[in-house]
C-alpha cells in the first residue's frame, strides 16, 4: 500500500481540488503504439484532455506529472492515459492505437483457459454484511510466494512515479494501481484467522492499527474487515491492518480487489484524517468492471515475479453488475452548443476512440429524425461522469480541439443596470478618488474581526454573526462597524509613518432573525491627526457630493485616533450631481470681520445660526482662532441692489 | 534701413552679460527709455514702405516684449546674486497631498470598464448567503463531494428550513442564480465582483479574497462566444497580443468546463527568456481561472429553459489577475493594512 499522499488541495478561481499522478512514457508504450514524442504527448493531451504539468527525463524513461480532475478518475492510470491518447493524438496527425487493449486481454474467460476454475487448495469464508458498501468484491489466494525484490522495470517505474519499492508483492500491488487505476490490497493469508473475512461497518470507537503502525480510532460506520478471531484486519479502501501485512516470512497471499461506496470512503478519510492514494481513488467512485482485468493481471504478475501459484478459485461477489448506459442526442446540438459545425464522421470517430459505442439509427427514437440522431453507449469506466448530452458535447469539443474553434464576441445587447446598483459603484468611486486626492490611504480589511476588538470597542459580540469554523480568533465575528478595523490599522502602523489618515468603504453585516443579515455599505475614516482634520474631510466629502442638509455624525476619539463612520446610502440619497445655481449679480459684497469670545453655550454653531437669520448673509469664514477668541468674516450682499456698509453692520449687530 | 533682428541679438547679449543692477538699469534706458532703441525703431516706421509697415510693427513689438522679459529675468538673477540667495530650479515644487487607492480597487475599476464596453452590467449580491445560493442553485446538491472540496466558512446560526446553512460565499457564482431570477428572462450580461471567503490562510491564500464572475445567457450562446469574450478581455486587460487557450476541466456548474490560460507577457508566450526558462510562467502560459458553458441544471434552477437559451460563465480571482499583470505576488500584504504597502498605489 502506498502511504505517501500525492494529493494536495489548492483553489484558484472556482473550486478546484488538485490530485496528481505520475506515469512513465515507456509504461504508456506497453499499451500504446504511437509515434508521438513525450513532449508531443504532453502538449497535445494537455490541450485536449488530461493536463500534463511536466515531463521529466529519468534514466532512459520520461515521467509525466498529470493533473487528475475530480470527475475523471478514470484516466488516473497508464491505461486511462492510453485511452485518451488514442482519441487525441490522431487529431494532431500522430499515430495512436492500443497494442492490445488490456481490458480485452485480461478477463476471467481467458484466465480460465490456463487456470483451474475449481481449485480449492486453500479457501476463504467470506461474508459481506452490507452489500451496498462494496459493489464488487473479489479475492484470490496465491500460494508458494517468495518475498524478494521486484524485477528492475517495476522498481524503476515505481520510483520514477514517486513510489517506494518495498518488495515484489507490495510493489506489484502498487504497480497494478498505477497501471489500471484500481487500488488493490494484499493480505498475508496465514494471518487471517479462521480463513474468514467478514466485511462490515465499524462500531463507534473500534480501533485498528494500520500498516503505518498508527492506531486509528474509528467513528463508526466505516468499512472494515474482520477475521475469524474478531480482529480488524483492514480499514477497507484506505489502509490495511498491520496484523495481516506482508512480511519477509509471508508464504501465501490474498490478492484483494474491490470497489467501495465512495461516500463512505470519503466520510472515513475526512473523519479519521487517514488519507492514502488508494482512498483518493476510491472516494471518487471506481468502475466495478475494472476489478476483473486488475485481478487477472495481478495473478499474472504474482505468478511471474513472486513465484506464486493460484491456490483458490476466484471469489467474485458482484450482486448488481453494472448496466450499459445509453444516451440519445441530435447531431445538431453539437453545432449549436459548440458554435461551429463538426463533421459527423469526426464526431463518431472521436467518441469511438474514447471507448464509446455509437450508432446513428434507432427504432425507438420515434420523435427524432432518422439519421440525425446519435445513439451512444457509454463505456463502463465513464458512467460516473457522462450523464447528459452536454457531457458528450464536451468530449467531442475537447478532442476536436478548443484551439480549432473560432472566437467571436456574442452580439452586444442592452441590459438595464438597476439604478441602486449603479449608484453603489459610481459613488464608491467618487468618494474613493476624492479621499485619495485629499491624501488619505484606502485600506481593505477582513470583514471579520476578533471578539476582543469588539469588546474593546464597546460592542456586544452577541450582536454580530459568528463563524462556526473560523481559522483564527482574529477573524471570528463579522463586523458591524468599519472603524473597529481602522483603529487597529492605525495602531499597527504606528512607528511606520507619523501621519496616518485611512479610509475604507465596505459592507458591514447586521444580523436578522431567521434571515440573511443586512449588508450595508459604510464609509469609515480614521486619522491620528486631530478633530479638525477629520471634520474637514467629512465637510469636504459633503461639498464634493453637494450635500447640504446631512448632519455630520459623531466623531469618536480613542487613544488619539479620530474616527467616523458614514452611512453610504445616506450620502447617495442626499447628494446632488450639480448644486443649486445662484444667479451671479453685479452688486457689491460687504465683508465684515468680527471677533467673538467663544465658550460653552456660545459656540461657532450658535453664532452662525444667529448670523444666518439675516437674509443678506452669503457666507461665513473663520479668519483666526486664538485661544478662545474667534474672528469670523461675514459676507453680505443682495441680489437686486447695492447694500451699504451700514446696512451690513446692522445685520451683524444682532449677532 | 534698421535691422530689427540684429538689435534683438545685441540686446539679449548685452543684458545677459550685464554684471550689476546699475549696468542693467543703463541698458534698460538704452533700449526701453524714451529715447531708447525701441522707440527709435518705432518712430522709424514712417520710413517703411506701406506694405511692410504691419510686419515691421509686429516685429518691433515682439522685440519690446522680449526685452522686458530679458531684463526682468536678469534683474532677479542679479538680485539673488547680490543677496547671496541661490535660486535652485532643480528643487521639487510645492508638495500636494497624494493618497492612495487599494490595488484591488484599481483592478475592479479596470475590469468593470472592460466589460461595460461590451454591454455587461456590474451587480451587487450578498456576501452572506444560504447554502442554496452557494451550492444547490449551482448544481451542487447536498452530499455532493464537490461541496467538501469547497472549504466553506459557516455562520453560527440556525439553518434555514429550505435553504440550508448560512455561509460566507466561497465564490461569486452565487450571483448567477440571483441574476437569472432578477432579470427573469435572457438576455443576461452580468459581471459580479465581490468579496469571497474560504477558511484558508497561508503564504498564497487569504481567508478573504475577491472574484469577478461573468455570466452571459442568451439564445444561441456557444463556446465560440465564450472564446470571443475571453480573447477580448485578455487583450484589453493584459495588453494587445495576449492570447488565451482553453483546456478541459471540471466544474459542477458548467458543462463543458475549461480552464483558461493566457500567454505570458514576460516571455512573449515562448516560456524562454535569453535561453533561460521564464520565471513567471509555465512554458509560455499562465493559468487565469475556471470557465465553461452554463450547466442546464443551473439555467433550470434560475428559471431559464435550457432548450431555448444557453450561456457561458467564468469566475476569476482579482488578486490573481493583479499578480499576473503587476507581479504583486505578496498576497498577505493585501489585507494586512500595512501603510508601506498601501501608500504605494
Amino acid at each position: 500500500m502506498i502511504l505517501e499522499i500525492i494529493t494536495a488541495g489548492t483553489y484558484d478561481s472556482w473550486n478546484n481540488f488538485k490530485m496528481n499522478i505520475k506515469i512513465t512514457h515507456k509504461w504508456l508504450l506497453d499499451y500504446l503504439d504511437t509515434d508521438a514524442t513525450p513532449d508531443q504527448v504532453r502538449e497535445y493531451l494537455s490541450l485536449c484532455g488530461p493536463s500534463i504539468e511536466s515531463v521529466e527525463k529519468i534514466g532512459s524513461d520520461y515521467v509525466f506529472d498529470i493533473e487528475v480532475i475530480s470527475n475523471r478518475i478514470d484516466y488516473a492510470s497508464v491505461l486511462g492515459i492510453a485511452q485518451e491518447a488514442v482519441a487525441i493524438l490522431p487529431m494532431f496527425g500522430k499515430k495512436a492505437k492500443f497494442k492490445e487493449n488490456p481490458l480485452e486481454k485480461y478477463n476471467f474467460k481467458k484466465y480460465y483457459l490456463t487456470h483451474d476454475r475449481d481449485i480449492d487448495n486453500k479457501k476463504l469464508n467470506i461474508e459481506i454484511k452490507n452489500k451496498f458498501l462494496c459493489p464488487r468484491f473479489t479475492a484470490v489466494i496465491i500460494d508458494n510466494v517468495k518475498i524478494g525484490t521486484s524485477p528492475k522495470f517495476i522498481t524503476e517505474r515505481l520510483i520514477a512515479c514517486g513510489i517506494k519499492s518495498i518488495n515484489n508483492v507490495v510493489d506489484i500491488s502498487n504497480y497494478l494501481m498505477l497501471a489500471f487505476g484500481q487500488p488493490v490490497h494484499v493480505f498475508d493469508y496465514d494471518q487471517i484467522k479462521g480463513e474468514t473475512m467478514i466485511m462490515r461497518e465499524s462500531k463507534k470507537g473500534e480501533k485498528i492499527v494500520t500498516l503505518d503502525e498508527k492506531e486509528v480510532t474509528l467513528p463508526g460506520g466505516d468499512i472494515v474487515m474482520e477475521d475469524g478471531s474478531g480482529r480488524l484486519i483492514d480499514l477497507c479502501g484506505i489502509m490495511g491492518g498491520l496484523n495481516s501485512a506482508i512480511t519477509e516470512k509471508t508464504k501465501s497471499v490474498v490478492l484483494f480487489v474491490q470497489t467501495y461506496d465512495k461516500v463512505q470512503i470519503r466520510k472515513t478519510t475526512m473523519s479519521t484524517g487517514v488519507r492514502t492514494v488508494a482512498s483518493t481513488f476510491f472516494e471518487k467512485g471506481l468502475d466495478p468492471e475494472r476489478v476483473e482485468p486488475t485481478l487477472v493481471f495481478g495473478v499474472e504478475l504474482l505468478e511471474k515475479y513472486a513465484g506464486g501459484k493460484v491456490a483458490s478459485k476466484i471469489y467474485d461477489i458482484y450482486p448488481k453488475p453494472s448496466k450499459e448506459k445509453l444516451l440519445m442526442m441530435s447531431y445538431r446540438l453539437f453545432d449549436k452548443k459548440i458554435g461551429v459545425e463538426i463533421p459527423r464522421k469526426k464526431i463518431n470517430e472521436i467518441l469511438i476512440n474514447l471507448g464509446f459505442t455509437v450508432g446513428e439509427d434507432s427504432k425507438q427514437g420515434l420523435t427524432l429524425v432518422e439519421g440525425q440522431t446519435l445513439h451512444i453507449t457509454v463505456p463502463s469506466f465513464r458512467t460516473n461522469d457522462i450523464n447528459i448530452p452536454e457531457d458528450i458535447i464536451e468530449e467531442v469539443a475537447r478532442v476536436y480541439g478548443y484551439q480549432n474553434i473560432p472566437s467571436v464576441l456574442q452580439p452586444i445587447v442592452y441590459v438595464d443596470q438597476p439604478k441602486e446598483m449603479e449608484d453603489i459603484f459610481v459613488f464608491q468611486n467618487r468618494i474613493k478618488i476624492f479621499l485619495k486626492h485629499l491624501g488619505l490611504n484606502e485600506v481593505i480589511n477582513y470583514s471579520m474581526v476578533s471578539k476582543d476588538r469588539l469588546i474593546d470597542f464597546g460592542l456586544d459580540p452577541k450582536d454580530h454573526l459568528r463563524l462556526s469554523n473560523t481559522l483564527s480568533k482574529d477573524i471570528e465575528y463579522l463586523r458591524t462597524n468599519l472603524t473597529v478595523s481602522l483603529l487597529k490599522n492605525i495602531k499597527e502602523n504606528s512607528g511606520k509613518k507619523d501621519v496616518l489618515r485611512l479610509f475604507e468603504i465596505a459592507k458591514v453585516y447586521f444580523p436578522k432573525k431567521g434571515d440573511l443579515p443586512d449588508e450595508i455599505y459604510k464609509v469609515g475614516i480614521a486619522v491620528n491627526t486631530d478633530y479638525s482634520d477629520l471634520k474637514g474631510i467629512i465637510e469636504g466629502i459633503y461639498k464634493e457630493l453637494n450635500i447640504n442638509t446631512l448632519p455630520i455624525p459623531e466623531i469618536v476619539e480613542k487613544d488619539g485616533v479620530y474616527m467616523i463612520e458614514l452611512d453610504f446610502q445616506s450620502l447617495i440619497d442626499n447628494s446632488k450631481l450639480v448644486p443649486t445655481y445662484k444667479p451671479i449679480h453685479p452688486f457689491a459684497v460687504i465683508k465684515l470681520d468680527k471677533t467673538f469670545k467663544i465658550g460653552p453655550g456660545h459656540t461657532y454653531e450658535v453664532i452662525s445660526q444667529l448670523a444666518e437669520k439675516s437674509k443678506l448673509l452669503q457666507k461665513i469664514e473663520v479668519v483666526t482662532l486664538f485661544e478662545n477668541k474667534l474672528t469670523l468674516r461675514f459676507y453680505y450682499s443682495s441680489p437686486d441692489r447695492n447694500i451699504t456698509e451700514e446696512e451690513a453692520k446692522q445685520e451683524l449687530n444682532g449677532v | 534701413m534698421v535691422d530689427v533682428g540684429q538689435i534683438t541679438k545685441l540686446a539679449e547679449k548685452e543684458i545677459k552679460r550685464s554684471v550689476s543692477l546699475d549696468v542693467l538699469s543703463k541698458l534698460e534706458i538704452k533700449y526701453l527709455g524714451r529715447n531708447g532703441e525701441i522707440n527709435k525703431l518705432l518712430s522709424a516706421i514712417k520710413n517703411i514702405p506701406d506694405e511692410q509697415k504691419k510686419t515691421y510693427g509686429q516685429r518691433v513689438n515682439k522685440l519690446k516684449a522680449s526685452m522686458y522679459r530679458y531684463i526682468e529675468t536678469r534683474k532677479k538673477e542679479l538680485q539673488n546674486k547680490k543677496s547671496g540667495v541661490f535660486f535652485d530650479k532643480t528643487l521639487p515644487g510645492k508638495t500636494y497631498p497624494k493618497g492612495s487607492l487599494h490595488i484591488v480597487s484599481f483592478a475592479i475599476e479596470e475590469i468593470t470598464k472592460v466589460f461595460e464596453k461590451i454591454g455587461f452590467i456590474r451587480v451587487s449580491y450578498p456576501e452572506v448567503d444560504w447554502e442554496y445560493g452557494a451550492f444547490e442553485s449551482l448544481n451542487m446538491p447536498v452530499n455532493h463531494p464537490a461541496r467538501d472540496d469547497v472549504e466553506t466558512s459557516f455562520i453560527d446560526t440556525p439553518a434555514h428550513p429550505k435553504l440550508g446553512k448560512m455561509v460566507l460565499t466561497p465564490h461569486t457564482s452565487n450571483g448567477q442564480n440571483r441574476e437569472m431570477k432578477r432579470v427573469g428572462k435572457p438576455p443576461i450580461r452580468m459581471i459580479n465582483i465581490s468579496k469571497c471567503y474560504r477558511p484558508n490562510w497561508d503564504a498564497t491564500h487569504t481567508p478573504m479574497f475577491h472574484q469577478f464572475e461573468g455570466l452571459c445567457v442568451d439564445k444561441d450562446i456557444s463556446i465560440v462566444n465564450l472564446k470571443g469574450t475571453l480573447d477580448y478581455f485578455a487583450e484589453k486587460y493584459f495588453g494587445v497580443g495576449t492570447k488565451t487557450r482553453l483546456r478541459p476541466h471540471h466544474f459542477q456548474f458548467t458543462e463543458p468546463s475549461f480552464e483558461v490560460d493566457i500567454s505570458c507577457n514576460n516571455c512573449g508566450g515562448t516560456g524562454i527568456i535569453k535561453a533561460n526558462r521564464c520565471k513567471v510562467c509555465k512554458s509560455g502560459w499562465l493559468e487565469l481561472g475556471g470557465t465553461g458553458m452554463v450547466h442546464p441544471n443551473v439555467l433550470r434552477e434560475g428559471g431559464i429553459d435550457p432548450s431555448a437559451s444557453s450561456g457561458w460563465a467564468f469566475g476569476f480571482g482579482i488578486e490573481r489577475v493583479i499578480m499576473m499583470k503587476y507581479g504583486l505576488d505578496d498576497i498577505r500584504n493585501y489585507y494586512s493594512g500595512d501603510i508601506r504597502f498601501l501608500e504605494q498605489f
